[in-house]
């Protein structure tokens, strides 16, 4: 993901602000990070360049 | 009860996707329509009444955009955006797109998509639930949620997802919505109903889908009852449509 979309990207529990941690970029794209829930404490994954914003009772348990 | 029905759509989509995006080449008329009305050709083929149903709500947006007309800032969202055939189409008329999907693997084939087709803007993509978005409020011009609502269950959920559809949409924001109608040449009702549609694969293994088929009454009374504001409304090719702005 493309850091510029934080502006309209939100936790989608209670649509508060979201934080952005990085752990590669490749210019201005994010390939593997998180996001996390500046409220809610959730931690929202950024895999292979798309974030998963799933509410956490959606996501695989694999 | 059946374990077929209960599986989540995103499982479903998951394990369909590579095989359903190929089949998957073009935008609907209908999606056309709306985004495009002057688009000639492509619109053609839809019976008039629905052209202008879907077209005079679509043709202001990105024309009266109190924000950034079309221009750089402006935002699409394409909620179920399957292997992002709309999202490309949104692309011709926002400056910035936003792809969502439930389905991981069907968001990788929307990136390929993009890559191959070097769209411009490239849809940005986000695995999200539909009822559940995680886009915020006021921060979308232009939005398509079509041929997704169907695959959610129960009700409260549909209706929820309409929702966040209002609630995401700025002000002067309009979407398209769609869904499969009883009136498709394949079912014999009058009223709405749940169902299991399967997705063969190419080896023949067969994939339930749930859907709720609406008919187009009960489709005009969940979107009134999530908020949003009916602009107009057709049936056309076996689905029910609704152009849609915020409510209060």
């Amino acid at each position: 993901m493309k850091e510029s979309l934080m502006d309209i990207l939100c936790d989608p529990l209670d649509k508060s602000d979201l934080d952005l941690e990085v752990d590669e970029r490749d210019g201005d794209e994010i390939i593997e990070g998180r996001l996390i829930g500046s409220v809610t404490g959730e931690v929202y994954p950024i895999e292979d360049g798309i974030p998963n914003l799933l509410p956490p009772d959606m996501r695989d348990d694999e | 009860m059946d374990e077929s029905t209960e599986t989540p759509v995103k499982r479903t989509y998951d394990r369909i996707a590579e095989h359903f995006a190929s089949t998957r080449a073009y935008p609907w008329p209908e999606v056309t329509a709306f985004l495009r009305p002057d688009a000639g050709d492509a619109v053609s083929r839809l019976d008039a009444d629905a052209t202008d149903a879907l077209a005079g709500g679509a043709a202001p947006v990105v024309t009266r955009s109190t924000r950034d007309a079309g221009g750089p800032s402006s935002v699409g969202l394409d909620v179920g955006c399957g292997n992002g055939r709309h999202a490309e189409s949104l692309s011709a008329v926002v400056g910035r797109v936003v792809g969502a999907d439930v389905s991981a693997e069907l968001l990788a084939t929307a990136r390929q998509r993009g890559e191959n087709r070097r769209t411009d803007p490239r849809p940005h993509l986000l695995q999200a639930d539909a009822a559940s978005l995680p886009v915020c409020s006021d921060a979308v011009d232009v939005a398509v949620y079509v041929a997704t609502l169907h695959h959610l269950r129960p009700r409260s959920r549909r209706v929820a997802s309409l929702s966040e559809l209002s609630r995401v949409l700025a002000p002067d924001g309009r979407a398209l919505v769609s869904a499969w109608a009883t009136a498709h040449d394949r079912f014999d009702a009058d009223s709405g109903f749940d169902t299991t549609v399967p997705w063969t694969l190419p080896g023949g293994e067969s994939v339930p889908r749930f859907y709720h088929i609406y008919d187009p009454t009960e489709f005009a009374a969940d979107i009134r009852d999530s908020g949003l504001v009916v602009v107009g409304t057709a049936v056309s090719s076996g689905n029910c449509y609704a152009v849609v702005e915020p409510g209060e």
